[in-house]
């Protein structure tokens, strides 16, 4: 997931001063998982914007329905086009991938041009829960873990070494640049070393190629796919969810 | 390792000499003129000097001008230090071209300090390379006259790749297979991280066991308390002992000049006797002597060794 927080109120006030009316877009996805766009966070920020003496239109995101993902979000925003077309600005609780991705659907299919703001900053591909969250790989486009006994060299070492340690490990096998951080490169020789399989960390490993992440990087899956009945259609498998494990966070 | 032997340092290590090595430290200025004048004064008592690149992440002046300046104008070798984290592989292979075309001779290949930790903290770090990857990319420059991509390079230079370890570190296996790494990739010899401990050596060295690499023991006598501080409190995977630090402490109460100039001889005469006594009987191939601005104590350490 894209983890995100939102910004100082002072800095989204800056980007609204002088604009009166206000459509507060959330987030289903991501932002609904860090409490940035979902319906409490697009309610406090409606709430704290007419306070300010703005005029506000709320547009909330569902569960599931990610504002990044424009086969489900732009069903919200044609339904609220006259809102829009009437806003002075559209504020977007999403991270960075939302907020251009409704850009370019108002922008070009809606034809509605208005100033757009992001309510949040995005920090990163994440992983864990329920509150602690680690950036753990970060879509380099060339995996490198089947070298590395499962741990991302590229994210996890602070320096993004293909062949650590570096010379500086702290005590307790912390990382040199931070010493709140583990050393990646020393968690890699001890898994190697728990798979019975140490003389693998002996092996150099090629540069990484990051021509595999050349930027802006445009994709495209061979079939489409229908969200709505894929949801509806897995409903039975969301049963283990009722008995889930609690996750003990270190 | 190939046979060809292109710097005096290459020649004295295979000749099995027990060999000396010390260090210079560009500053932050328009000039060398100090390391120039330091290297001077290293002449004769050292083999070749290492020429550091952004020590700690503090931006100075680029090693390979120094390294050429420090060679031409006091005829001291240098060892070329290179780190991977302001270059990417581009700019590292431009760079080995160039020290060759500048008549460099010898380069230490680095990751280096995260940018983070030095005086220009919001640089972005580049590490495309690793200390590895570069031994790696360098010898294939060199032996095979190709570069990362498999061109062709024209009348390649002539020079020796050296990497460095780090005997005091807090995962010592991890470190030494990490060592072994650098040798199956081609190093030519390696020098350490400062070392004050004769048991974090011993274990190096048994984990490291026989290898034809030579290794060169870095010490570090500090001129000042403030420097040995520094290197306790700032440089990575170093430990400096306390009673050594205490007496360096004490010869800050000196008030004249002279004297306290003699009592940090002394102090650090004695503390290295019992250590290089002791280096004697390791498989060292030698030492690198990381006395930056202190060349007047090498001559009373080197005495120990005879
Ligand atoms: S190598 Fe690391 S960054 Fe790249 S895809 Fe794998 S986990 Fe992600
Ligand atoms: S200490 Fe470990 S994780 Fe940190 S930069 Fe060095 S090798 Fe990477």
């Amino acid at each position: 997931m894209i983890a995100q927080e939102q910004k100082p109120m002072e800095e989204i006030l800056g980007y609204l001063d002088g604009k009166q009316k206000v459509v507060v877009m959330g987030c289903g996805g991501c932002a609904t998982f860090y409490g940035t766009g979902d319906k409490k966070a697009v309610n406090d920020m409606a709430e704290k914007l007419t306070k300010e003496g703005k005029s506000v239109t709320k547009i909330i995101l569902p569960l599931g329905i990610s504002a990044c993902e424009i086969d489900m979000s732009a069903a919200y925003l044609v339904k609220n086009r006259t809102a829009l077309e009437n806003s002075d600005a559209l504020l977007m609780m999403s991270c960075g991938d939302g907020v251009q991705v409704v850009t370019e659907y108002t922008d070009e299919t809606m034809g509605i041009t208005k100033e757009v703001i992001p309510a949040n900053d995005a920090l990163g591909l994440v992983g864990g829960g329920p509150t602690k969250f680690k950036e753990t790989c970060q879509s380099c486009g060339m995996c490198e873990l089947g070298k590395t006994a499962g741990i991302c060299p590229l994210t996890a070492c602070g320096k993004g070494l293909m062949n650590g340690p570096c010379g500086g490990v702290r005590e307790d096998d912390k990382c040199e640049v931070d010493p709140d951080k583990d050393c990646a490169w020393v968690k890699i020789y001890k898994r190697m070393e728990k798979l019975g399989d140490i003389k693998r960390f002996e092996q150099i490993n090629d540069p990484h190629q990051w021509s595999k992440a050349k930027r802006p990087r445009l994709f495209e899956i061979e079939k489409e796919v229908n969200p709505v009945a894929m949801m509806l259609g897995s409903l039975p498998a969301y049963l283990p969810l009722l008995g889930r494990p609690k996750i003990e966070e270190k | 390792m190939g046979d060809e032997v292109y710097s005096d340092l290459m020649r004295e290590l295979k000749e099995g000499e027990y060999v000396f090595t010390g260090e210079l430290e560009p500053e932050k200025a328009g000039n060398v003129n100090e390391p120039i004048r330091m290297a001077k004064e290293l002449k004769g008592l050292v083999v070749a000097c290492n020429v550091t690149d952004n020590p700690q992440s503090f931006a100075y002046v680029n090693s390979m001008a120094a390294s050429y300046k420090i060679q031409e104008e006091a005829g001291m070798e240098c060892v070329y230090q290179l780190r991977c984290a302001d270059r990417n592989r581009m700019a590292l292979l431009s760079d080995v071209l160039g020290a060759g075309t500048l008549g460099l001779k010898n380069i230490l290949a680095l990751a280096g300090d995260h940018v983070s930790l030095g005086d220009t903290p919001d640089a972005k770090p580049v590490f495309d390379l690793d200390s590895t990857t570069l031994i790696k990319m360098i010898r294939t420059v060199v032996d095979e006259g190709k570069d990362l991509g498999g061109n062709e390079i024209e009348d390649p230079p002539k020079l020796h790749v050296g990497g460095a370890a780090a005997p005091g570190a807090a995962h010592l296996k991890a470190e030494v297979a990490k060592v072994r790494r650098k040798i199956k990739a081609g190093v030519e010899y390696l020098q350490t991280q400062v070392v004050y401990y004769t048991d974090v050596l011993d274990k190096f060295f048994d984990e490291l066991g026989n290898v034809d690499t030579p290794v060169l023991v870095g010490i570090f006598p500090a001129r000042t308390f403030g420097q040995a501080d520094f290197f306790d409190k700032f440089v990575a995977g170093v430990d400096v002992p306390p009673d050594y630090l205490e007496a360096m402490r004490k010869t800050k109460e000196i008030k004249d000049k002279e004297k306290r100039k003699e009592e940090v001889d002394r102090v650090n005469v004695e503390f290295f006797t019992g250590f290089l006594e002791h280096l004697k009987g390791t498989p060292a191939a030698g030492c690198h002597m990381m006395a930056v601005g202190y060349p007047r104590i090498i001559p009373e350490l080197k005495k120990i060794m005879e």
